[in-house]
């Protein structure tokens, strides 16, 4: 008992104490987070990794970054970007030869003069780090050292960076909002709260199936022929469309007899069904059998693939969390005003939630970002020119001797995993309450 | 408890079924004909015979069961037919449909394949001196309209191979007249075209004898199918590697537990310590160090002569063959084994630590630990008898969920040191689009998966008496 009221005494204290000093919730957890060195020095780390993910194209490229020739001023890296964009074209001249093979009167290279899938001929075969090097001058060293056919290591890492933070980001922002989105209606429903008139449930149900007919179904010859990428926006585009106009039926039907009668619709079990059949597959099999049945390998399907199987975390957060906001008296406060459910859940509740949901989140990005490498690392789901660091190791495996293809992509790996598995467990000690004293 | 229990092998049933139509799901959308892959070699002079061709390929699909509709029932437009899986080429088949897609008209469709198998017939059979330009022309011409499903390509197809029979004075007379029978066919289907055919649905209802019943029904008796690779029993295939995975991850896990307690315990004990903080920041990179690049270095630096550091055997389970004597091919593979039980073992080591040092770290802090000491009981009576006992309930529990987990690992592994256990097994038929050794395998590590929750939650229930499942 003593003990109780003690705690009970310093945590008081401490609330008068936050309340003089006009500290937010935020104020707390950051002070607490930057307590923690580990945690902020892998912060830097990351800042540091996301500056190389932006701004690669600037840091290893096989285009200088302003060159002058036959009286000319170029900038050939930004260039790039406009011809990417279809703004600008290349001169003929730069056509005909290599980069490097141009007599420029002046020249400024990137700090890695090779971009990620230069083929550098005369160095090709895995050359050391540190061995000859047949290369013009020590500015052109190929300082990790080339694979067979004379890629540079070094600008393959920077490109795997790239790579690597953008599966990170994407499938992460995927899964972040399939997980708040399911976890809310989960949490906040529960079994018990969510009602239905059957005019909707029934128009929702044959409007999905509906749009699937018609927007798949039907159209599946433009989707197997056509841009894929546009055809299925179209696709999705009828879907909502027909979806849309059922939701907007059901409101006059519903004044019929029958078909006004509420419905309870188990939002939890549902989910958490949904959630158990996508656990109860290891992770690796189910992306692995998912990936063998894309024809044409593309990183983007692979993210958006770990990013659709992994958001179970983050809803069984966010549910654990509504569970409990979801009886405080400010979202009472909400329903007594008569606001309605959808928007005292976006506006009210989710908000309020996502702070725990940052752990699962960091935790999430380094478990992408592993199975990102390993499934290059096998070669499955990514394009066979595409570099990342899964690819580079998967080199040492051909080649025992050249040790530098062990080692440095496998600790790139190993450093990006272990700052976001350092930031998540900062954030955990950050946010538990226990810890704050 | 007996209720709960019912109540939770229940739920396995629809995840269960959730899973093996998604798996099914899966490897129907898969690209790749699974009849050819598994004609592949085999064939030979058959292949030539376009009659016997036909023959073996109709006589592998059966045997395969993809003779069948895939599942009970589909909804697909009216203007498909609903005997569309009749054709067992996939490549036709999709073709066709492909066809039926743009024009919405089978009836027509129907009349140009067939029109075209007639025509491939007839080329077949013209007598074998007759070998000119114009046969070979006609005979991969037909070839590839089998394939052919844009405007243009068949328009350009029809027309090339049109001037090929009227040029060559040999063919013109028997088959000028079928092609030109064949150009009308098609043009058939563009004049006869009805497009709204593919905005009407249909519900399709095959009956029970499809390929998914066939598969689910021969699963639940533990007939797991043929590979398609091999055409093995899917069960030989998996009896052997799975003893090669158990194998490895029962030393796995039983090393990890062995070294894990004593280490989580004494961290917890000696918190705040010099070696407090070297073991969990060691045992933190360990769990971070991602297994497949460990491997990977072990392998290049300790399996080659490269760097002089030959110490274990290279990849593999070494190939003593069965005569030698036990002991010798038990070292043997034990000297193989060690480095993957090594990668295995180090994450699940640091995982399971972790946890101890957690769970003796919550019961140091409670009360009838400080009445021990009160009593005056040594340490030792104190640590290993009242805390350790009573932190050990959490890892105990564990040790049901850590099998599936370790099992995931272990592809990676296997995979890398080339280990015929489970993953390799699994990853080498998604690489060969294998897919009853895939179905069998997703749906055996789901209930892997879920029966081992399952068991964690009871045995915490059993070594816990404080946790109840019954409704009160």
């Amino acid at each position: 008992m003593l003990i109780g009221v003690n705690k009970e005494k310093r945590l008081a204290d401490q609330l008068a104490r936050q309340q003089a000093m006009g500290q937010s919730y935020w104020a707390i957890v950051r002070r607490q987070f930057r307590r923690n060195r580990m945690a902020m020095w892998s912060l830097r780390l990351l800042y540091v990794l996301l500056f190389i993910a932006l701004f690669g194209d600037f840091i290893a490229n096989e285009k200088p970054l302003y060159c002058r020739l036959d009286g000319q001023t170029y900038f050939p890296v930004f260039r790039q970007y406009a011809v990417t964009l279809g703004l600008a074209k290349w001169e003929a001249q730069f056509f005909q030869k290599g980069w490097q093979e141009h007599h420029y009167e002046s020249v400024i290279w990137a700090p890695i003069p090779y971009s990620a899938s230069t083929i550098d001929r005369k160095n090709s075969n895995f050359v050391r780090p540190g061995g000859k090097q047949r290369i013009p001058s020590p500015r052109f060293r190929h300082w990790l050292g080339t694979d067979q056919l004379g890629r540079d290591v070094a600008a393959g890492l920077i490109s795997g960076t790239r790579i690597a933070m953008m599966v990170g980001v994407v499938s992460m922002s995927i899964a972040t909002l399939i997980g708040v989105f399911l976890g809310a209606l989960a949490g906040y429903f529960g079994d018990d709260r969510f009602h239905a008139s059957r005019s909707r449930l029934i128009l929702n149900l044959l409007g999905l199936g509906a749009g699937i007919f018609y927007g798949f179904n039907a159209r599946s010859y433009a989707l197997s022929e056509g841009a894929f990428s546009v055809e299925l926006l179209k696709s999705l585009g009828i879907l909502a469309t027909i979806m849309v106009l059922a939701n907007l039926l059901a409101a006059p039907i519903k004044r019929l007899p029958w078909f006004g009668k509420k419905v309870r619709v188990p939002m939890d079990i549902i989910v958490m069904r949904l959630i158990e059949i996508i656990n109860s597959i290891p992770a690796l099999l189910l992306v692995l059998s998912v990936i063998a049945i894309i024809e044409k390998p593309s990183i983007l399907f692979v993210m958006a693939i770990i990013g659709l199987i992994r958001w179970t975390g983050i809803a069984r957060f966010i549910r654990a969390e509504l569970l409990r906001i979801r009886s405080l008296e400010y979202i009472e406060a909400a329903q007594a005003l008569g606001y309605s459910e959808w928007r005292i859940i976006f506006r009210h509740a989710i908000p309020n939630a996502l702070t725990p949901v940052l752990i699962t989140i960091a935790f999430g990005v380094a478990s992408a970002i592993l199975l990102e490498a390993f499934l290059s690392f096998l070669g499955i789901g990514v394009p066979p020119q595409q570099v990342t660091w899964g690819s580079l190791l998967n080199l040492a495996r051909a080649q025992f001797s050249a040790w530098w293809l062990a080692i440095f992509p496998g600790f790139a790996i190993f450093i990006t995993v272990t700052i976001f598995n350092l930031i998540g467990e900062g954030l955990t000690d950050a946010l538990d309450p226990r810890l704050k004293q | 408890m007996l209720q709960y229990l019912l109540k939770r092998l229940l739920i396995f049933i629809p995840t269960l079924l959730a899973i093996s139509l998604l798996s099914f799901g899966l490897s129907k959308l898969a690209p790749g004909d699974p009849v050819d892959q598994s004609n592949r070699g085999g064939m030979g002079d058959a292949q030539r015979d376009l009659i016997n061709a036909e023959r073996v390929y109709q006589e592998k699909a059966r045997e395969l069961g993809l003779d069948k509709p895939a599942f009970y029932c589909g909804v697909s437009p009216v203007a498909f037919p609903d005997t569309l899986y009749r054709i067992l080429k996939r490549e036709q088949r999709e073709n066709l449909s492909k066809l039926t897609a743009q024009y919405g008209n089978w009836e027509q469709i129907s009349d140009y394949y067939h029109e075209i198998k007639t025509l491939e017939y007839q080329v077949q059979q013209l007598p074998a001196n007759q070998k000119s330009d114009g046969v070979f022309t006609a005979r991969s011409t037909l070839q590839q309209l089998y394939l052919a499903h844009s405007d243009v390509r068949i328009s350009s197809l029809l027309d090339g191979l049109a001037t090929a029979v009227e040029k060559d004075t040999a063919l013109a007379p028997t088959l000028l007249a079928p092609v030109l029978v064949l150009k009308g066919k098609y043009e058939a289907i563009k004049t006869k075209a009805s497009r709204w055919k593919l905005y009407v649905p249909s519900f399709k209802w095959y009956g029970l004898n499809n390929q998914y019943h066939h598969w689910i029904t021969g699963f639940l008796q533990f007939d797991f199918g043929k590979s398609y690779y091999d055409s093995r029993p899917v069960a030989h295939k998996m009896k052997d590697a799975l003893f090669w995975t158990v194998l490895i991850n029962s030393l796995a896990v039983l090393a990890a537990y062995l070294l894990a307690m004593p280490l989580g315990v004494l961290s917890a004990v000696w918190k705040d310590t010099f070696f407090d903080r070297f073991s969990t920041l060691a045992l933190f990179m360990l769990y971070s160090l991602p297994s497949f690049w460990i491997a990977t270095m072990l392998v290049v630096f300790f399996t080659t002569p490269e760097y002089g550091m030959d110490w274990f055997p290279s990849l593999g389970l070494g190939n003593l063959p069965d005569e030698a004597p036990f002991w010798s091919r038990f070292w043997d593979t034990g000297a193989h084994l060690i480095l993957p039980v090594f990668c295995l073992a180090y994450g699940a080591l640091a995982f399971i630590s972790r946890q101890m040092r957690g769970g003796m770290l919550n019961v140091i802090g409670q009360d009838y630990i400080r009445t021990a000491w009160a009593k005056g009981l040594n340490s030792r009576q104190v640590i290993w008898k009242h805390a350790f006992r009573n932190s050990l309930f959490p890892i105990i529990t564990m040790f049901a969920s850590i099998f599936p987990a370790v099992f995931a690992g272990s592809v990676v592994i296997e995979v890398i040191f080339n280990i015929p256990g489970m993953g390799k097994l699994t990853i080498d038929a998604i690489f060969q689009r294998d897919w009853p050794v895939v179905y069998t395998v997703l749906m055996l590590s789901a209930i892997l998966t879920m029966a081992g929750i399952l068991l964690s939650d009871i045995l915490y229930a059993w070594v816990d008496p404080r946790v109840s499942y019954s409704k009160k």
